[in-house]
């Protein structure tokens, strides 16, 4: 999933991001208001992990902004907005909230508990409720980072895993190339290699042999067959 | 403590009713009007008694007198026993007779008054100390967290009006006392929050790698050693701050001329560091009265706080004078200049003008707050001269060494000397 860490603290900021990619996310950084908004609307982001103190514009005017989906990338749906703040009164959670935040945690957090919230915010929009995910034989655990078919454990690399992921949150539907680069890779992604194209061509190797579960559309991109 | 009086001990024996104000007003005042009235009734049934003893004009007829009837034809039918022997006796017996009825009336009268009076007493001091009561009541129900209530006493302008109204007014203070307090505690806890979250998620997210290598640990490390600098420079400025609040306790000669060019040598280095000039004009001489450490790093605070925002290349000034009275110490640098709106609030704790650059620079927020605390503490007076993009000047004045405390202050001068000097030296 695509990631945009903004926070003013960059020694937090870049342990988040750093976190955050070790959970197999693409994850971009801000560090101010502005730079932040120059990358939501030109990349499409799953989740935002937003400041609320920041210099240039206030993360909640940030949150406000996007939750009317005005002018963003992609099909224009806003991203899952996960704030932080030192803030914790229950007045300013009560505002985060109705700013347009969709959880809200308080500084300084256990680290385990931010990426179970990112985790459990980034499955909303996969449409299940548990860490694991299921398509056909297909078996992922979100939070122990394990993959199975048919029973058998897959040994996946944090990308392969990532883009897997990416696949059974969108079953069926055809996925082009930009589509995987956008909410796979982070933004230091050159879009002119062959990257999503190998990995593609790793993952099915490693997802075992007879008819591969990830299937080439012609000209489009790539599916997941639901009855892989 | 006030020593206790004699009687203090018996009236602590009274049940508690008759040690209360309005019972001892009741009886004080029943206790007044019946000496005064037993007093008066005393004296006069003393004259009454003096004037009936002086009528002598009946002591010529002589007795035995009795009381007779008689018949139509004047004959004497009756005589009773004689009941005088003479007319002197006969009006005795009659005085006597008025003095013990006026007697008997008097006491009776001074009882129906003593009770009156002692009912009428409980009534009004009653109704008199009741507004005592509402005070009580308010002052009952106050506590230190809820501090918004007031008596706010209705009524004349009185001593008990006055006393309501004096305690509303220390309220008052109180709650902005504690306001202030609970917004302090707030923001520096907010202030340290950052860091904290700064250090634990650095350490939480290498430890959770399993790849992590030795270089990754090193510069977690890193970002943790930055941090706790940064969180102890916080709490030694807020300790700071705390102790400066207590009153000065050290009052002793300070020489200024000294303090500031040792402050100038100990910022040296930072300066070339940043190659910023920091030009040096100090009178000689200059002396006030306080703590010197204090003082000291009020003028270091400003030094600091001049030389992180100037830009590179540019020029700092630190300069000390005597002026009418006072003795200034002022720091003039080039920096950008601060808005006219958020000049008053530069000395405010944890203000800052644009709140992550400054967090970046290391400060805690709390540098010029200690700068105006330790200038208030010492009878100062601190102030800034700003135009946006003509530079800032903090001016520090002082009431220099020979000023009488309990003196008025001497008026202050109201440009910044540094200014001042500039242009006298230029025309």
């Amino acid at each position: 999933m695509r990631v945009l860490v903004v926070e003013d603290e960059r020694d937090l900021a870049d342990a988040i991001a750093r976190g955050l990619r070790q959970e197999g996310n693409a994850v971009d950084v801000a560090y101010d208001g502005q730079e932040a908004l120059d990358k939501v609307y030109v990349n499409s982001y799953d989740l935002v992990c937003l400041d609320v103190n920041l210099p240039g514009m206030d993360g909640r005017s940030i949150a406000r902004r996007l939750r009317t989906g005005n002018g963003l990338p992609g099909d224009g749906r806003p991203p899952r907005v996960l704030m932080l703040t030192a803030l914790g009164d229950l007045e300013d959670r009560v505002a985060g909230l109705d700013d347009g935040a969709d959880d809200y945690m308080v500084k300084p957090f256990d680290w385990p508990e931010l990426a179970a919230r990112t985790r459990a915010l980034m499955r909303r929009d996969a449409g299940t409720s548990g860490a694991v995910l299921r398509v056909g034989g297909l078996e992922l655990d979100t939070a122990r980072h394990e993959a199975h078919r048919d029973g058998v454990e897959l040994r996946l690399s944090p990308k392969e895993f990532a883009l897997l992921a990416y696949f059974m949150s969108h079953p069926g539907e055809v996925l082009s190339q930009e589509d995987l680069l956008e909410h796979v890779w982070d933004e230091n992604a050159d879009p002119f290699t062959k990257t999503v194209r190998v990995t593609i061509m790793t993952l099915r190797r490693k997802l075992g042999e007879g008819e591969p579960p990830i299937e080439t559309v012609t000209g489009s991109g790539y599916r997941l067959r639901e009855d892989a | 403590m006030k020593p206790t009086t004699k009687i203090e001990p018996f009236v602590n024996m009274l049940p508690e009713w008759m040690r209360s104000v309005r019972f001892r007003i009741t009886v004080l005042y029943s206790t007044f009007t019946f000496l005064i009235a037993a007093a008066l009734l005393a004296a006069l049934y003393m004259a009454l008694f003096a004037s009936l003893h002086d009528t002598g004009n009946l002591s010529d007829l002589q007795g035995p007198f009795r009381f007779f009837n008689t018949d139509q034809a004047g004959n004497v039918t009756n005589v009773s026993p004689p009941f005088v022997q003479d007319a002197r006796a006969f009006q005795r017996s009659i005085n006597a007779e008025a003095l013990r009825n006026l007697k008997e009336f008097s006491f009776s009268a001074l009882g129906v008054l003593f009770l009156v009076s002692l009912g009428v007493g409980w009534i009004i001091s009653g109704r008199v100390l009741s507004p005592i009561g509402r005070i009580r009541e308010v002052a009952d129900h106050i506590q230190a967290t809820d501090l918004s209530r007031r008596i706010a006493l209705q009524g004349p302008e009185d001593e008990l009006k006055n006393l309501a109204d004096t305690f509303d007014r220390m309220l008052e203070r109180l709650d902005d006392a504690f306001d202030a307090q609970r917004q302090f505690i707030a923001d520096a806890s907010h202030e340290l929050r950052n860091p904290l979250a700064v250090m634990r998620t650095n350490v939480d997210v290498v430890l959770r790698d399993p790849a992590a290598t030795a270089a990754d640990l090193r510069s977690a490390a890193v970002v943790v050693q930055r941090a706790t600098q940064r969180m102890g420079r916080l709490v030694d400025d807020l300790l700071a701050l705390a102790r400066l609040e207590a009153p000065r306790a050290l009052s002793e000669p300070v020489d200024v001329s000294t303090l500031t060019k040792e402050v100038a040598a100990d910022f040296d280095a930072m300066g070339r560091d940043r190659s910023i000039a920091l030009d040096i004009d100090v009178a000689r001489g200059l002396e006030v009265t306080g703590d010197r450490d204090a003082l000291k790093r009020a003028v270091a605070n400003l030094v600091e706080n001049a030389l992180v925002y100037s830009p590179e290349g540019s020029r700092v000034t630190l300069g000390a004078g005597l002026a009418g009275g006072w003795c200034w110490v002022a720091v003039e640098d080039s920096r950008p200049g601060i808005a006219p709106e958020d000049q008053s609030r530069v000395f405010d704790r944890f203000w800052r003008a644009d709140k992550s650059r400054s967090r970046s620079r290391g400060g805690s927020g709390l540098g010029l707050a200690i700068v105006r605390q330790v200038v208030e503490s010492h009878a100062g007076v601190v102030r800034l001269f700003s135009e946006p993009g003509a530079g800032s000047t903090f001016v520090v004045w002082l009431p220099a060494a020979g000023w009488d405390p309990e003196g008025p202050l001497p008026a202050l001068p109201a440009a910044s000397p540094l200014d001042r000097r500039a242009a006298a030296t230029s025309a």
